[in-house]
């Protein structure tokens, strides 16, 4: 309906179409498709399954026409004489104007509800029926099949399969693929999606320098195999495992589970299936025989917080660390909003209430105990590490409904079952975590594959096929390429679900490849490039932004796993909490480790982190947010870690003392974004580092405080004051911190 | 129209190319630009030019969606859950029966905190130590505690049946602030921002300050933007030293050369905003410029050193040390420079009874801390003529309960049905009081006014529907008032 008006209004020619399409037509009004999404949209939160005022129920036809406690609101064939009518319109006197305090509904709107009413407002009888067939029916509770390779015009373009779905695509709409980015760019680029790390020069000359028609595959299989691949795709599991190093709440005590993230790194780089990594995360302690690390696994639901607050009602947090881990698990794994049916079955997607705690049955009997781990997990002295893990209960807890959410209203009893609109639960099975978790795995269940190979998609592209990438649900968006969606995850599935197999079928594709500037045809038909004329370009995550600073400067530790570290971090941060505590920096190599080893606090967590919008590790997060603010201009241009490693490379640009300012400056930019300046950037870096030595040549002292160096000589303090000034710049450009 | 937007977007190219324009930068672009718009260039590469592509301030003034009553908001967050009943609300029911169990029919069925393991003996009512005298036109009952309060009656709307869902503090901050007790979803402060945008240019739109022996509980979650983009989070400034995180240069870096530094990072986002027509980069641009200008602006806002005795007097301000009075006087130093919603927080107020949380010596202390300068903030906006414009409040998470409860010393639990907040400026009623509780000051009898009414109510205020402002996230449209709220007509002027 709101479409048509609206393109209607736009478009007069449209208008005949849309009407027909999407208003009532000719045929007479029908109810399913055009009066209830009405009464649902307006009336079912009064009038519905929660709340009936005035006894009144409009979520079906037949309790409709049955009126409320005072008569009919409906009267077959005469909408002046129908009440609900004179209500919407507030032409009665009995009520007041209906939906009360909301806006009314259009004329249109009511007149199609009136219209309704007098062709006799019939419904169907079977109405409870086609509304759940109809939910059925949506595209991604059906199973993906293999999809055909569609038809292209241009055959030289594609390198593999991914690339005939997207060209098909273009085609159609009258467009092309971007040019391949050039070599510089590219090596870049993959560089920092699949290891996070920027290349160095040597390795962008390397890669640049092979002439073999196989060189950029070769690439891509070198860095599949670099050991920090496993620690850039850990971190994007650990946002959606929420992870942290403090308990939340308001107390934030400190907790030890880096044993679970290092466990995470470990998975990746050894390439475990996604359906025995999923696996051992959710049950790694029910299986028979559990090993050490397969119940370190099981620290993915501990990621919940504990409220170590006085006076709580402990049940009340063990029921929300539950409802996290039901939540948590329907977002992660089916793409599914399932939280929604805490409180009142679900508005939109077929999932009823009773199912929600079906599942919330599964995840109710866990005890959560510390694990003390072997002496290969020994960091430092003779303490041995702990890790928070879960372990299954003997005697299982009752699981109950709860009446609209709250804790202490039991409803009826209920047990482990999955929602009725996926694929069938075995029957006659053992229904604890792990039967749950091999049931993820089912090669009937329709979601678990395309969910993660959209959110593999989604780092590579800036978005998803589906771009809400956490609701796969009749809300969430259509999939742009739903034959390629489909492609892919039966290309996971069948392939054994192995994660570095799709990387490489992503990154080589020619898809990946294009250049990311956007094209004056591409911005007008396509601003938001949902047909992938081009590649994106965008902001790189907070972690991997420090790493790019500590490459850079050549601090950067290679040091792997371990406790949290504590880099530099301004004063003033940690009694922004309810409980001040310390953040004494590190010393040695620990104080330059990688991003994803910074102690993370939930309640003050390290500030340069969270203003490039590090999750808050509070629930799931599966798309981190990019913003774009003056708080991070001061981070980069002011925190004292971005300073320390200016300084760094700063003193990294000297130390070649052959070298001329231009052959440095080349150098500087080549190590922050791998390209060397044209004639006007370096001409512009020159003239900025000219009135650096110029100026800090005027006052010796202040070069000397701000290379932090006091014992050089004047003549050199004021030299690296110059290059750590040009350092600083260089670190804070927009194509440094971004990938094209 | 088309014309318009250009002439505009050449004015604003013009400003980053002013200072120390470089022909020859962008010659190698095969560009050759002067001062000639930049923009006519995006133009002809087919990259849109409306102004807001090109210097993008997601924090620029926006149309509200009816005409506004207030335009900024002050809330003096009272972190803890100050007792209405030492405060406002006069029982002399209750201190008849004070020293009596509470009859079963008011707690039946409640939830309270610590509830495990020490509400069997939290049902003994209290009384109020407290002396009230009705002030003002409005007849509003206040306690001897607040002198300075008592003085602005006529110019506020007291309800005294505030309600919350939540009793811990934790949560309950959340649920006051954001409308839910999960942690993720954006602050007052964050949707206030989002929707209509600052009028500061060289501050940010949202300001945290805070005062207290310890920080408010959950912390930054309390100013967070959740779903939201992060720019409309709430920055969190200290009124003393350096007001916001790395906004001092490092040793040795002059304003000058912090100056030089960024017209370099300007000029090379520039070329490459050009080269890839990606406005993330003119987003960018104006972040820096925006970091910088906060870099003067904000040491500039926390010097208060040309206010007056006078002024410094009616708030209370002694000397240099970080208080409550110093933060209410920067509330209005942030109105008047534009910010839109400014937030206070005061610990400590729980009244549990026991050491640092009695309800005699402490709470004495910590009424005192407040009085005066939270009087004086409504006092001082009227007279600079911008309590029309500013919506102030004043409350805590909640409230505390008619029963005492018996720690070292005897106190009060915290009360979600039933507490006082007070509201001036911006469109409220002057002199007015909405609510009425039972007898014992237990449970609203009259006009209940849930915390989501509270927020639909404070949009309104603002010029926005609480219906209208939403949010998409995970599939569903989320608001401030999740799927309630009602305006409380009885507060608007």
């Amino acid at each position: 309906m709101k479409r048509g008006s609206k393109s209607g209004l736009i478009r007069g020619t449209v208008l005949v179409v849309t009407v027909v399409c999407f208003g009532p037509s000719a045929l007479g009004v029908d109810y399913i498709k055009d009066v209830r999404p009405l009464l649902e949209a307006n009336c079912f939160g009064c009038h519905g399954a929660d709340e009936q005022k005035a006894g009144l129920r409009l979520d079906s036809g037949v309790a409709a026409l049955r009126g409320s406690e005072n008569g009919k609101v409906i009267v077959s064939g005469n909408s002046d004489q129908s009440l609900l009518v004179k209500a919407l319109r507030g032409t009665t006197e009995d009520l007041p104007r209906m939906p009360l305090k909301r806006r009314p509904l259009t004329d249109v709107q009511i007149e199609t509800i009136s219209r309704w009413i007098d062709e006799g407002a019939s419904y169907p009888a079977n109405e409870a029926e086609i509304l759940r067939n109809a939910k059925r029916s949506h595209w991604a509770f059906i199973a993906p099949t293999p999809a055909t390779l569609p038809e292209t015009v241009n055959r030289s373009w594609p390198r593999n399969e991914i690339d005939y779905f997207v060209l098909a695509k273009l085609e159609e709409n009258g467009l092309t693929p971007s040019p391949r980015a050039d070599r510089v760019t590219l090596v870049r680029r993959v560089y920092l999606d699949l290891i996070g790390l920027p290349p160095s020069i040597e390795q962008v000359d390397a890669f640049v320098a092979d002439k073999r028609e196989d060189a950029y595959e070769r690439l891509v299989e070198e860095l599949l195999q670099s050991r920090h691949y496993g620690e850039k795709w850990a971190r994007h599991w650990l946002d959606v495992a929420r992870y942290a190093d403090s308990n939340g709440y308001s107390i934030d005590g400190a907790r030890s589970i880096w044993p679970y993230r290092d466990w995470v790194i470990q998975a990746m780089n050894g390439n475990m299936p996604f359906d025995e990594f999923s696996r051992q995360q959710l049950a790694g302690d029910l299986y028979p025989k559990a090993t050490e690390m397969q119940r370190v696994a099981t620290g993915f639901h501990r990621n919940t917080q504990i409220n170590q607050e006085g006076g709580i009602d402990k049940e009340q947090f063990r029921v929300d660390s539950v409802v996290d881990r039901v939540n948590t698990t329907g977002v992660v794994w089916l793409g599914l909003t399932i939280g929604c049916a805490q409180c009142h079955d679900h508005k939109f997607d077929p999932i009823f209430q009773k199912e929600y705690y079906q599942m919330f049955a599964f995840f109710n009997n866990a005890d959560e105990p510390n694990l003390e781990l072997s002496n290969r997990w020994k960091t430092s002295g003779t303490r041995k590490a702990k890790t928070m893990v879960m372990k299954e209960r003997a005697k299982p807890r009752e699981t109950h409904l709860f009446v609209k959410g709250d804790f202490t209203r039991l409803g009826e009893r209920v047990w482990p079952q999955t929602p009725a609109v996926l694929h069938p639960f075995p029957e006659g099975q053992n229904r604890t975590r792990l039967d749950l978790a091999n049931w993820l795995f089912d090669r009937d269940n329709p979601l678990t594959a395309r969910v993660t190979v959209n959110r593999l998609w989604q780092r590579y592209f800036g978005k998803g096929l589906v771009e809400t990438e956490n609701d796969f649900g009749t809300q969430g968006s259509p999939p742009s390429h739903p034959r390629l969606l489909d492609w892919l995850a039966v290309e996971f599935q069948q392939g054994g679900w192995r994660l570095k197999e799709m990387h490489r079928l992503l990154v080589t594709s020619a898809t990946y490849r294009q250049a990311s500037n956007v094209r004056s045809e591409l911005a007008e038909k396509d601003p938001n490039n949902l047909l992938l004329g081009r590649q994106s370009r965008h902001r790189l995550d907070a972690e991997i932004i420090r790493d790019v600073a500590l490459a850079t400067s050549g601090l950067l530790s290679p040091k792997m796993g371990g406790p949290g570290v504590y880099p530099l971090q301004p004063g003033g941060v940690m009694n922004l909490g309810q409980q001040r505590k310390t953040w004494r920096p590190s010393q040695g190599e620990d104080r330059y480790r990688r991003g994803m080893y910074t102690f993370f606090w939930r309640a003050t967590p390290n500030p340069s982190l969270s203003v490039f919008d590090a999750p808050d590790a509070f629930s799931s997060c599966t798309r981190r947010v990019r913003s774009n603010t003056p708080l991070q201009a001061l981070t980069l241009l002011n925190d004292p870690s971005f300073l320390e490693l200016a300084i760094g490379l700063g003193r990294r640009l000297i130390a070649d003392t052959d070298e001329s300012d231009a052959d440095r400056l080349t150098r500087a930019f080549r190590l922050c974004v791998a390209r060397a300046p044209d004639q006007g950037e370096l001409a512009r870096l020159q003239e900025f580092l000219v009135d650096m030595r110029e100026s800090y040549g005027r006052s010796p002292a202040e070069a000397a405080a701000f290379v932090q160096d006091t014992k050089m000589k004047e003549e050199e303090a004021i030299e690296l004051a110059a290059w750590v000034s040009l350092a600083r710049t260089v670190l804070n450009l927009d194509e440094t911190i971004s990938r094209q | 129209m088309n014309q318009l937007n250009n002439h505009e977007t050449t004015a604003r190219s013009q400003f980053f190319l002013r200072e120390g324009t470089r022909r020859h930068f962008f010659s190698n672009c095969g560009l050759g630009i002067g001062s000639i718009a930049l923009a006519r260039l995006l133009s002809e590469r087919g990259l849109g030019a409306t102004p807001e592509l090109i210097l993008d301030n997601p924090q620029a003034p926006k149309p509200p969606h009816h005409p506004a009553k207030a335009k900024n908001v002050i809330f003096m967050f009272m972190a803890g859950g100050p007792s209405q009943l030492e405060l406002f609300e006069h029982k002399p029911e209750l201190n008849r029966l004070s020293g009596k169990t509470i009859p079963e029919s008011y707690v039946k069925g409640k939830r309270f905190a610590f509830m495990n393991s020490s509400f069997k003996d939290q049902r003994t009512l209290l009384g109020s130590r407290r002396s009230f005298t009705r002030r003002g036109q409005s007849g509003m009952w206040v306690s001897g505690l607040f002198p300075h309060t008592s003085t602005i009656v006529d110019d506020v709307t007291f309800v005294r049946t505030c309600v919350t869902d939540v009793f811990n503090h934790a949560p309950a901050k959340l649920f006051m602030n954001t409308g839910s007790a999960q942690f993720g979803r954006p602050s007052m402060g964050a949707w206030v921002t989002y929707g209509i945008g600052s009028e500061a240019d060289n501050l940010p739109g949202f300001v945290v300050l805070q005062s207290g022996p310890r920080g408010p509980r959950g912390g930054a979650v309390n100013w967070a933007s959740g779903f939201l983009p992060t720019t409309y989070q709430g920055v969190s400034l200290r009124g003393n030293g350096e007001p916001i995180l790395n906004l001092s240069n490092p040793a040795g870096v002059t304003p000058e050369r912090q100056r030089s530094a960024i017209d370099t990072i300007r000029d090379l986002n520039l070329k490459r905003l050009v080269a890839t027509g990606d406005q993330e980069i003119s987003t960018r641009i104006s972040a820096y410029e925006m970091a910088y200008k906060m870099q003067s602006s904000a040491p500039e806002l926390i010097d208060i050193s040309n206010e007056s005795q006078v002024t410094k007097d009616l708030y209370g301000i002694k000397g240099d040390e970080p208080s409550y009075a110093r933060n209410c006087l920067l509330a209005r130093r942030l109105v008047q420079r534009g910010s839109r919603f400014v937030q206070l927080y005061h610990t400590n107020w729980d009244s549990h009874g026991g050491p640092g949380e009695n309800l005699q010596g402490d709470f004495e202390k910590v009424c005192h801390d407040v009085d005066q300068a939270s009087a004086a903030l409504v006092k001082d906006l009227k007279a600079h003529g911008l309590l029309d414009d500013t919506l102030v409040i004043w409350g805590g998470e909640f409230g505390r309960t008619p029963m005492g409860e018996s720690r070292v010393t005897t106190g009060r639990n915290h009360h979600i049905d039933a507490f006082t907040m007070w509201f001036a400026g911006g469109g409220v009623k002057q002199g007015a009081i909405v609510g009425k509780t039972d007898e014992l000051g237990f449970e609203a009898v009259e006009d209940r006014a849930h915390v989501h009414d509270l927020h639909a109510t404070i949009l309104h205020l603002l010029g926005l529907n609480h219906l209208d402002l939403t949010f998409r996230f995970q599939g569903r449209d989320f608001r401030l008032t999740d799927v309630s709220g009602d305006v409380i007509e009885k507060m608007i002027a």
